[in-house]
């Protein structure tokens, strides 16, 4: 690699946002040229200054309760929700008799569709919670028709977990299960739902199971084991830290993993 | 989903999908309109509009599609107070040779950089709108270049390469800075 090529791969590394080969190839061309790794610390130091001197405003607690008495309007007909949903902030104050006007039609519209409103979230749910189960099948699949399914080899919970902390500043729970049949492997870091999270990678015999942290906010959540061309998808969720478990292990070993890490984790 | 009864049940999912996130989309508008009053409206509007969009949300990165009507709520009204706010959409900068010059980075540059935290807010209050906006989403929510695309609505490409002459305009602009008023002290 020349530093033409380089130079603009530089932010991309900077970022986390390139894969291994690629990462491999600028390491190594950073190793022999002193310009792009010049370049590349002074990213960093803008990168320090920036998340140092620049804030992160946090949303004022007035605000955060207003959108929340927006959701806890009680039991209404649902035509008075929309009225309230879609009424102004009160510093903006709307002349009466076109609010009025707004809000019929609002109101008339609302009945209208309130029906199907009901069947339109379940079915996002129900969608949302089929892509998750899509990507991580997909990303487990993939794992293991790579050259390795890890990009951490170890088997000591301890060499994994800051591995984790320096990539994504996130240190998963690592659970030594090695004693009950499910040596750690390693971990590596993946794509699933836009975002990248940790995958802590166990063996079983000649299978891989796979164990996705998913950020916190995935609430929809189900305790149901499901089986997708043959590979069993189970959530679990451990001290708020939601987890994915995805491995084509039988149903009762299945089931003792699910347990194993449950007790392991919480312990 | 986790919707009590007496939630009605398209304000406890738009709920769901966008508080986890309010600190993030006020924190957008809070760098796009400058201010705290017109940051909390804005989301407040974008909430609503959120709402009656709900139908738009098609599963996915729930933060993505929430910053994306966050700031499409903050630039209408931008525009509609001002038309000097002047676009830069029209500029080409989906084309290579729009890279920015590794303009030869010293030891020196990097030790003016870190010092200068202090002006970085200035700063980056004065950049062009699509460079700020690029930044901080980046640098100060830690959205993935997949989540700024989609909130964007541009191709990742172009997330890239705006990405790297909005670092490359910030660090000119303070270098400049911390060379003319000699704040360097080594």
């Amino acid at each position: 690699m020349d530093c033409k090529t380089a130079a603009p791969m530089l932010h991309a590394y900077l970022d986390g946002e390139l894969d291994r080969a690629a990462v491999d190839e600028i390491e190594e061309h950073l190793e022999r040229c002193e310009q792009c790794a010049r370049e590349l610390a002074s990213l960093q130091a803008l990168r320090n200054v920036i998340r140092e001197g620049a804030t992160r405003h946090a949303a004022p607690a007035s605000l955060r309760a207003q959108l929340q008495a927006i959701g806890a309007v009680p039991e209404p007909a649902s035509g008075q929700v929309s009225d309230r949903i879609l009424q102004k902030r009160p510093t903006n104050s709307a002349t009466v008799p076109r609010w009025a006007l707004a809000a019929s039609l609002l109101m008339a519209f609302s009945f209208g569709i309130a029906s199907m409103k009901w069947f339109a979230i379940e079915s996002v749910a129900t969608t949302n919670r089929q892509a998750v189960d899509r990507e991580l099948l997909s990303s487990h699949l993939r794992a293991l028709a790579a050259a390795s399914p890890v990009d951490v080899v170890s088997t000591d919970r301890h060499t994994v977990k800051p591995w984790f902390a320096g990539k994504i500043g996130q240190s998963p729970p690592v659970v030594d299960l090695a004693a009950d049949g499910f040596p750690l492997v390693g971990g590596r870091i993946d794509y699933v739902t836009n975002q990248r999270v940790a995958v802590l990678v166990y063996g079983h015999g000649q299978h891989l199971i796979d164990v996705y942290l998913l950020p916190a906010t995935a609430d929809d959540l189900q305790d149901m084991p499901r089986v997708l061309q043959g590979y069993r998808l189970a959530a679990i969720r451990v001290q708020e830290q939601p987890m994915w478990i995805v491995g084509d292990i039988d149903e009762q070993e299945f089931a003792r993993f699910k347990n194993l890490l449950t007790a392991g984790v919480s312990r | 989903m986790n919707m009590g009864r007496s939630t009605p049940p398209d304000v406890g999912l738009v709920r769901d999908l966008t508080l986890p996130h309010l600190d993030a989309a006020y924190n957008l508008a809070r760098w796009l309109m400058g201010s705290e009053q017109d940051a909390a409206d804005l989301v407040h509007t974008a909430f609503l509009r959120a709402a009656r969009y709900i139908h738009t949300y098609a599963g996915g990165n729930a933060k993505a599609w929430w910053l994306s009507i966050v700031r499409n709520c903050c630039i209408a009204t931008l525009a509609s107070r001002s038309r000097r706010d002047v676009s830069l959409d029209g500029l080409a900068e989906d084309e290579p040779a729009q890279w920015p010059q590794a303009n030869a980075a010293t030891v020196e540059d990097t030790v003016h950089l870190s010092q200068c935290a202090a002006l970085i807010v200035h700063h980056l209050e004065a950049l062009p709108r699509e460079f700020r906006e690029v930044l901080v989403l980046r640098e100060v929510e830690d959205c993935s270049y997949r989540e700024i695309a989609d909130i964007l609505a541009v191709p990742v490409g172009t997330v890239m390469s705006r990405l790297a002459r909005s670092r490359a305009l910030l660090k000119k602009l303070l270098i400049e800075n911390s060379v003319d008023a000699g704040t360097h002290g080594l």
